[in-house]
């Protein structure tokens, strides 16, 4: 702990000499769009927020009992192959609450959406965002205070209502979005047929959403000619947007990036940066059902680099877990195979320390110049519980096809070709029995921002 | 010896304000055109807006033929205040002649609110008051608009 906070400190510090550099700050990352307002423009209250109605189908064939396992079902329900669903529908407010003192803005959001946010619990609605901003000292450092995203993989930190496919890569999905650990142990959940009234979602709280509730230090800076630095470091509960700690432990987070600026500024700004960043928390989980929970360390980190200069995307991602390793919705107490029951330090067990997966992924973007079609291809290669009796390989390319009907409005067509498998196990064997016949899925997503 | 110092230095004073009026008034004596333009509104487009629509005529008439004054009093001070996100476009618009002008008025009400006198863009002027420059400006010829 004391080694994180040294780091901490001195990532700080660094950053804080970064900032002499030069004072002069463009509101174009997404540090800055999320966390800051225009200098002297920002209304007091400006009303926002987007709505995504979605439209997914399943073509995974059921295991020999005619049971399904959640990868062959849609989320958040895991009960059904086919479903329309409101996926998300935020709507927030952000802006300065004296408008005279730009020096002080906050950012408010909601999601009423049917998603694993709002799901678990059937709650209609969670703030997702809450958060107050002081620039006072914005030629070094910006201080947020609050709930907010954290910062971390493109994929996921970026304004979520411009990501590019209907779905997560299933790396971000499981390694990034973190179910908290319901603090009861709880039991495996078998396969369940379409139709059953067991949820094989068998978590209690929200997932996290990739947002912590605490403090963060950040800042942007011009660099050079065109070239800007931004840094963040974060302190936080580590326990999503649950609201309050679990637990005494705390969450922190860093962030670098850099990036060479193209053209236009703010969400859809045209620009290559290269990322990097580092999270690391301890989680209190009752993981061998004894009715006391234990400490595991959760550790998470990155790179990536995305180019954007139309017509062309390419952006490129490797991440990193260590500990508190997700292994499905159906088992919420991190656990795969029943000899990990009881023990977690089992291979097979999520919570074993040495448990670690990693994921790459590559995605290109054709923007067809002169019409408003957008073509988009994604791979993602992901395994999960590496080198261990419980490892999972997760492969999936996705074709898609984006219409953008105006700059506010688009459509997504998506089909994603899948491969899962238990790579220490034959076919139709352990494991496999169940993830055999995983197929394709089709997504349709029509998104509004307001 | 006191009087007569105190006389030249008035003078000298009374001078250089009566030279910065005259600067600030007539920068452009042989301009066909003549606008000031408002900006009093909270709203932040406006502010956009206002600029937009002096850049637009620089473009038309040319830096010669206009002579452009924005006028900033009330929740519309803010375009002025130093650091704002337009500054920018207020830099590159002075360049080209545009004047801007802030109300001394206004400044105090924001300094009482804030606990100081916010500071001003290098590039806006501070008058008595918003809209007496306005009408100042109107009657010497200038066009009043407000976008």
């Amino acid at each position: 702990m004391r080694e994180i906070f040294k780091k901490t400190m001195l990532a700080a510090s660094c950053a804080a000499a970064l900032g002499g550099i030069n004072t002069t700050v463009q509101a174009a990352d997404w540090l800055s769009v999320q966390g800051t307002e225009e200098h002297g423009t920002a209304g007091r209250a400006k009303v926002w927020g987007f709505i995504q109605a979605q439209y997914q189908s399943d073509n995974s064939k059921p295991n020999g009992a005619g049971t399904y396992v959640p990868p062959k079902l849609i989320g958040p329900d895991l009960d059904s192959q086919e479903a329309f669903n409101v996926n998300r529908a935020r709507i927030g407010v952000r802006g300065t609450g004296m408008p005279i003192d730009p020096n002080v803005n906050y950012f408010f959001l909601v999601e009423f959406g049917n998603n694993a946010i709002t799901n678990p619990g059937n709650g209609f609605a969670k703030v997702t965002d809450a958060s107050i901003t002081l620039n006072h000292l914005k030629e070094y450092a910006r201080v947020r205070a609050g709930q907010f995203k954290i910062p971390m993989a493109e994929e996921v930190y970026q304004g979520i209502a411009l990501i590019d496919y209907v779905n997560f890569t299933d790396g971000v999905n499981q390694m990034l979005l973190e179910r908290v650990p319901n603090r009861a142990y709880t039991g495996n959940v078998a396969p369940q047929p379409i139709g059953s009234t067991t949820s094989l979602n068998a978590f209690n709280q929200s997932i996290d959403a990739a947002r912590d509730v605490g403090v963060q230090v950040f800042n942007t800076f011009n660099v050079a000619p065109g070239w800007e630095a931004s840094y963040s470091v974060m302190v936080g509960n580590g326990n999503g947007i649950n609201s309050s700690d679990n637990d005494n432990a705390k969450d922190y987070h860093l962030y670098f990036s850099t990036a060479k600026v193209f053209k236009g500024t703010g969400p859809r700004r045209q620009d290559w940066k290269t990322f990097a960043w580092y999270t690391n928390g301890d989680r209190h989980i009752d993981g061998n059902n004894d009715g006391v929970t234990e400490e595991y360390e959760r550790k998470r980190y990155g790179v990536g680099s995305r180019y954007l200069k139309l017509p062309f995307r390419v952006a490129v991602e490797w991440i990193k877990a260590e500990g508190v390793i997700f292994q499905g919705p159906d088992k919420p107490s991190f656990g795969l195979l029943p000899p990990s029951i009881g023990n977690p330090n089992h291979p097979a067990n999520g919570l074993n320390p040495n448990a670690e997966a990693s994921q790459w992924s590559v995605d290109l973007g054709y923007y067809i110049p002169n019409t408003k079609w957008e073509l988009d291809l994604r791979y993602a290669d992901y395994t999960r519980m590496e080198d261990s009796i419980a490892e999972f390989d997760w492969t999936a390319i996705t074709l898609g096809v984006q219409y953008h009907f105006n700059k506010k409005t688009r459509l997504t067509v998506n089909v994603t070709d899948r491969d899962v498998e238990a790579t220490a196990f034959a076919a139709g064997a352990g494991p496999n029995a169940n993830l055999d016949g995983i197929d394709k899925r089709y997504a349709v997503q029509l998104t509004h921002i307001f | 010896m006191k009087k007569p110092m105190l006389k030249l230095a008035a003078i000298l004073v009374a001078a250089s304000l009566s030279m910065g009026a005259f600067v600030a008034q007539a920068a452009k004596p042989f301009a066909k055109y003549k606008v000031v333009l408002q900006i009093s509104d909270p709203n932040p487009f406006k502010q956009t807006l206002v600029l937009n629509v002096a850049s637009n005529l620089v473009k038309h008439y040319g830096e010669d033929d206009v002579d452009v004054e924005i006028v900033a009093f009330g929740p519309g001070l803010r375009l002025l205040m130093d650091g704002n996100a337009n500054g920018g476009r207020i830099d590159g618009l002075a360049q080209k002649g545009v004047r801007f002008s802030a109300c001394a008025n206004t400044i105090r009400n924001f300094g009482s609110k804030l606990g100081e006198d916010p500071k001003m863009d290098k590039h806006a002027t501070v008058v008595p008051g918003g809209i007496v420059q306005i009408i100042e400006l109107v009657q010497q010829g200038f066009i009043l608009v407000k976008p």
